[in-house]
């Protein structure tokens, strides 16, 4: 009975001793060792173009960070490792993408693509202590999660309704506003919400509001009925490609008044779709290529070697963004010694700690972080698409530049022609 | 009235491309008793080959950026040959997913498994060659049509009267040839039965591989028309359209020609019938009505009742 007991003792000793060496979390950064940023974007399904510019972004800022120069006696910045994983357009994958990194011993993770995958994909990293900095997750509650989670994508109740005052400041007298948004998308109909009530405190109540499907593209039907109640105004909340076949659609059966959409259209991926329609569409940005600072000029160069043909969109600019204050974040703690003796989840929680202490200054703009995460972002952009003549390229030119923390700067810039 | 009008314009050129899906699951079913869950994807490469060949070029986060064909044909060659080139590409899938589990006798089922197979490594050769980038036409793709007719006071794109008017063409002309031509006659022999046909001097492996042909090039065709007519959201927007021509080949009856064109355009109708308000719960609808005729008539609208000898 008891060589039975020690046996079993023994076992359950090599069993507990294998599983901590086999925990990441247990185990020692090795001093001057790469050090791993895991990526989890939707490169397939539906999102895959969004995921694409993300991966661009988090490429041109790895690029950026080490090509920096290094002033003379300064320390050798960390070594940076980017991981990047396929989160696809749906939960599981992203669960899958995120599982990958963190028992691939990950210091911190960038993803995923889509709020609602954010939501499946982020309780995991929480409950393991991993940092993660969210680069497009606009819905409410994401920071929320836990408190190794962050983003740098602004929420949509912040930046929607800009676009929305822009159009009614242009024409002080519309009333007759009609609404569409895609139902089966959880951002989209977020947004629509916030449209919505913005509208509502104004006292517009919309005279019409379709609801469409994620996968649509034949928007005939449901704008032939609004069409029918004579809107002076058109708020969209769809995804990008529906977004731009709606847009050109619309102009197509006659519908002459302005265009108000949403953070989905924010990218120059809708000119090729909607191409000379896409004129004059007003839309609310966290980032603009018009924002004149040394990191943005740095940005838009790198890009326009990728890229000459279009300005970067936001979903680049967040991306780099991303990467960018996990680099500068790691830099610091190496720099503070803070990385030297700790064990992967020790590191892990002082990157967190000091991700979330930093400033930093971005393309997007100077931001920094609350202490639950959520990003805090002064300078916000309203921006009108500029189509050139031949209808295939096109800019969002800059209209108002906006200061949230100060008073809204007072005449539009207009810069560049159509 | 010209609500009403607008609305069935609006079904039928819907329940158009739905019937055109159809109609390839059918070929194909009615020779070989199996779905070939490729032909979303070949819907997908008609739509992409249909663009290249107008001289569209390839984005930035495609495989060759910039490349694109060296002519610039006008739509109607353009269409044809694309889908020509699906046509081909059907015929590969054939041989490589179906053929050799035929030769075999293996289960229909594994087939069922090798075409979603090759559906997917299409459409993901698809977006490594093409990106995940929307493409649209070019504005004068249909040079000389204005971009709105008005009939009977209502509006309607012309672009969804072509594709109305090119779909319905299409139904007729494979209609007659099914039933008037020697071949078209040699495949509803082999979809009969293929015993006896091959017994009366048909060749059953060229009857299958017709088939494919044909329902590729229908594939390919949709593909092309609706990205005319809306632009190619991404490569998988061809799934789409051929889980919606899946219900429409049940709908109809599964094997019945006349029941895949009857099928489409109930379900084009029913989809633009949907209140506008609530133009969001389309599929919904789409899968109701689904449930409800094979509630009330299992073999499909048109279908003929199956009987089981023992």
């Amino acid at each position: 009975m008891r060589r039975c007991s020690a046996g079993l003792a023994a076992a359950i000793g090599a069993l507990v001793l294998i599983g901590q060496q086999s925990d990441p979390a247990a185990q020692r950064i090795q001093q001057g060792g790469d050090l791993t940023i895991g990526a989890v974007i939707a490169l397939t399904g539906n999102a895959n173009l969004y995921g694409q510019d993300q991966r661009l972004g988090i490429n041109l800022a790895q690029r950026w960070f080490d090509g920096r120069p290094r002033t003379a006696g300064s320390p050798a910045p960390p070594r940076l490792r980017l991981q990047l994983e396929d989160g696809g357009s749906d939960e599981a994958t992203a669960i899958a993408g995120f599982n990958l990194l963190i028992n691939g011993g990950a210091l911190a993770l960038i993803g995923p693509t889509l709020s609602q995958q954010a939501f499946a994909a982020d309780p995991i990293a929480q409950r393991l202590g991993v940092p993660v900095v969210a680069p497009s997750n606009t819905a409410q509650g994401i920071p929320q999660i836990g408190h190794y989670i962050s983003r740098v994508s602004a929420q949509s109740s912040v930046i929607a309704p800009l676009s929305l005052e822009e159009a009614l400041r242009r024409d002080p007298s519309i009333r007759r506003v009609a609404v569409f948004y895609a139902q089966d998308d959880a951002y989209s109909t977020a947004e629509t919400e916030i449209f919505q009530e913005a509208l509502a405190a104004r006292n517009l109540n919309p005279v019409t509001v379709q609801r469409t499907q994620l996968a649509d593209n034949d928007f005939q039907t449901p704008i032939t009925a609004a069409l029918q109640r004579n809107p002076q105004l058109v708020v969209i909340s769809v995804q990008a490609v529906a977004g731009g076949n709606l847009i050109r659609q619309l102009r197509e059966l006659g519908y002459r008044g302005q265009i108000v959409v949403g953070n989905g259209l924010n990218t120059p991926n809708i000119y090729p779709i909607c191409q000379r329609w896409c004129d004059g569409i007003l839309i609310a940005q966290a980032y603009s290529p018009d924002l004149d600072t040394p990191i943005n000029r740095t940005f838009l160069r790198l890009h326009q070697g990728v890229n000459p043909e279009q300005p970067p969109s936001q979903m680049t600019a967040q991306a780099f963004t991303a990467y960018q204050v996990l680099a500068e974040a790691i830099t610091r703690l190496q720099q503070q010694g803070r990385l030297q003796g700790a064990n992967l989840g020790q590191a892990r929680s002082r990157l967190m700690q000091e991700l979330l202490s930093g400033s930093y200054d971005t393309p997007l703009g100077p931001i920094r972080f609350r202490a639950d995460g959520e990003v805090l972002q002064d300078r916000f952009f309203v921006a009108e698409v500029r189509m050139q003549p031949d209808g295939r390229r096109g800019r969002f030119a800059l209209v108002r530049d906006l200061s949230l923390a100060s008073k809204p700067a007072t005449s539009p810039p207009e810069r560049g022609s159509p | 009235m010209d609500v009403l009008l607008q609305t069935l314009l609006n079904g039928a050129a819907a329940g158009g491309v739905y019937a055109l899906v159809a109609l390839g699951y059918t070929l194909v079913f009615s020779v070989l008793g199996v779905i070939n869950f490729a032909q979303g994807a070949l819907f997908s490469l008609g739509g992409y080959l249909t663009y290249l060949l107008m001289g569209g070029h390839i984005s930035v986060s495609g495989g060759l950026p910039g490349w694109g064909l060296p002519i610039a044909l006008p739509f109607a060659a353009a269409l044809l040959l694309a889908a020509a080139g699906a046509a081909l590409l059907s015929l590969l899938v054939e041989r490589l997913a179906f053929a050799p589990l035929r030769r075999r006798n293996a289960e229909p089922l594994l087939s069922l498994i090798t075409s979603l197979g090759a559906g997917l490594v299409l459409v993901n050769l698809l977006q490594l060659l093409m990106g995940a980038e929307g493409y649209a036409f070019p504005a004068g793709s249909l040079a000389g049509l204005p971009a709105v007719v008005s009939l009977g006071g209502a509006r309607i794109r012309s672009v969804q009267v072509l594709l109305l008017l090119i779909c319905a063409a299409v139904v007729l002309l494979l209609t007659l040839w099914l039933e008037g031509s020697r071949g078209g006659r040699a495949l509803r022999a082999v979809a009969e039965d293929p015993t006896t046909a091959r017994l009366l001097g048909i060749d059953s492996d060229a009857m299958v591989r017709l088939a494919f042909l044909l329902s590729g090039a229908l594939a390919g065709l949709g593909g092309g028309l609706v990205g005319v007519s809306v632009s190619l959201p991404g490569p998988y927007f061809g799934i789409g359209y051929g889980l919606k021509g899946l219900t429409v080949l049940v709908l109809g009856g599964l094997g019945s020609v006349p029941g895949a064109i009857a099928g489409g355009l109930l379900m084009g109708l029913a989809e633009a019938m949907v209140p506008s308000g609530a133009s969001g719960w389309r599929d919904a609808l789409a899968f109701a009505i689904l449930f409800v005729v094979l509630l009330l008539r299992p073999s499909g609208l048109l279908g003929r009742r199956l009987v089981e000898k023992v």
